[in-house]
């Protein structure tokens, strides 16, 4: 099951393989993501979702098929590597923000060293991004010091602060508690109203249902279904996705 | 105890030759430490299996060896010293240096894996995800374990004496053989003045142990 979208695919990936050793975890993935596009990933654990969203920025390596960014295809190793990486955004269902670091400067360290942004004018956007996610009171304080959901926040400000084309996001709530997970499902979907382009690996279907123009249904390492989410919560075509939705709503 | 008193100069004069040895071989120590850390755990496999050699055969070998090396191999093969001291210098620095890359190493391991991927991923090279997050945070865990092998260092140094250096040792070896009726004394009066460098660095370590540690 592919789509194909013509012309303006932002994110790209064809025929894309992958093994864990006997595992085939990628199994001939396509996937076109227009420019604008939100796009939901769901799928049961050790579908390949996680995988499938850390090749996207080459945290994992594919053995074949192609990614590309914005029409290039993602290089191997070294600076190309680093520079469109710059170019997209990742969060990650542990936070990782750095440790030894605090929010504001978790936020500047990329524009400064990497884009050579002026310190003033990275703490000036910092500042402001931070505002807009709610923690802007928390930037002199170190990670540990704020809340699960208060440091993803920041850490979708530090992937928004290199003004990214692209955001992925790896199950950004999942290592939340649930009264934390909407503060940062709200900022995802005003994120998604404001037009950023957007590949997001969740167990939220609120989340789908709200913000996503496509979801993408994966299991045992393939796409079995893309679709709309009316379309794929009230209609589901395959039976892995039917399956998928009836243990969703037993409890 | 008059025989320490008479010979303070000369106890001091050791002092401070141990003082300069340790201090210059460990600031050498410290960065090709760093550096061969730095290689074990590089994307070059070329620059991991040189450095995981270095490590295991100057790790596992007495520090002597490396003192024949530096004080009698090396200018064989043409490598003059004007003093010894330099050939000292170069045997205590480079075994050291073995045992700073390991430690830095497990602390580079200690860091989670997710603070380089976090790093990489807002477009950091393998350079800044090293110097700017794994290190600062690999170099707190790291700073115990390597104060204990500066420790060792400094009473390492003490080979040096046994390679015609004059350090704090060579000079309490004359004083006890100038000294035949009190040699206990002579020594105990040595032994004060390496306590006298190594005490303050394990404070100093215990100190900084309580003061870095980072909160997760």
């Amino acid at each position: 099951m592919t789509t194909h979208v013509p012309g303006d695919a932002l994110v790209s990936l064809n025929a894309v393989n992958k093994h864990y050793g006997q595992l085939h975890v990628l199994k001939d993935i396509n996937l076109q993501v227009r420019k604008g596009e939100v796009v939901v990933v769901i799928g049961p654990s050790g579908s390949g979702k996680s995988t499938l969203c850390r090749a996207i920025n080459r945290l994992e390596t594919i053995e074949d098929g192609t990614i590309s960014i914005d029409g290039k295809v993602l290089p191997e190793e070294g600076k190309a590597l680093a520079q469109l990486r710059a170019d997209v955004g990742m969060v990650f269902q542990s936070f990782n923000l750095f440790a030894h670091k605090t929010i504001l400067e978790n936020v500047t360290l990329g524009p400064i060293k990497v884009k050579g942004v002026a310190k003033a004018a990275a703490d000036k956007d910092a500042m402001a991004l931070l505002e807009r996610v709610g923690v802007g009171h928390q930037a002199p304080k170190l990670p540990a010091q704020l809340s699960g959901g208060q440091q993803q926040r920041v850490a979708i400000a530090r992937a928004l602060a290199m003004k990214p084309k692209v955001m992925l996001f790896d199950e950004p709530t999942s290592a939340l508690d649930p009264e934390m997970i909407n503060e940062v499902l709200d900022v995802m979907v005003q994120l998604a109203k404001e037009g950023m382009t957007m590949i997001v690996v969740t167990h939220e279907m609120g989340f789908a249902r709200k913000a996503a123009d496509r979801v993408v249904f994966m299991a045992d390492g393939q796409i079995v279904e893309d679709a709309t989410p009316e379309e794929f919560f009230t209609n589901p075509k395959s039976d892995r996705a039917k399956d998928f939705l009836s243990k969703l709503l037993t409890h | 105890m008059d025989v320490i008193i008479e010979n303070l100069p000369l106890y001091w004069e050791g002092f401070l030759r141990t003082l300069f040895l340790s201090v210059v071989s460990g600031v050498i120590a410290l960065v090709l430490g760093t550096l061969l850390a730095a290689a074990r755990v590089s994307p070059v496999a070329a620059l991991r299996g040189f450095s995981t050699a270095y490590v295991e055969i100057l790790r596992n070998t007495p520090l002597t060896i490396a003192f024949f090396f530096a004080a009698i191999v090396l200018p064989r093969l043409g490598v003059q010293f004007a003093q010894f001291e330099v050939a000292a210098i170069i045997a205590l620095s480079t075994y050291t240096a073995a045992f700073i890359a390991e430690a830095v190493r497990s602390g580079v391991n200690s860091v989670p894996v997710g603070q380089a991927e976090a790093a990489r991923s807002i477009g950091m090279n393998f350079g800044q995800v090293l110097n700017l997050i794994i290190l600062p945070q690999a170099l707190r865990t790291v700073i115990p374990p390597l104060i204990n092998i500066l420790i060792a260092l400094v009473k390492n140094s003490s080979v040096a004496g046994a390679f015609f250096v004059l350090e704090l040792f060579g000079y309490g070896r004359q004083l006890a053989n100038a000294n035949g009726d009190q040699v206990i004394t002579v020594l105990l009066g040595t032994a004060f003045f390496y306590l006298l460098l190594t005490v303050p660095l394990g404070i100093l370590a215990s100190t900084v142990e309580r003061k870095v540690a980072i909160a997760r």
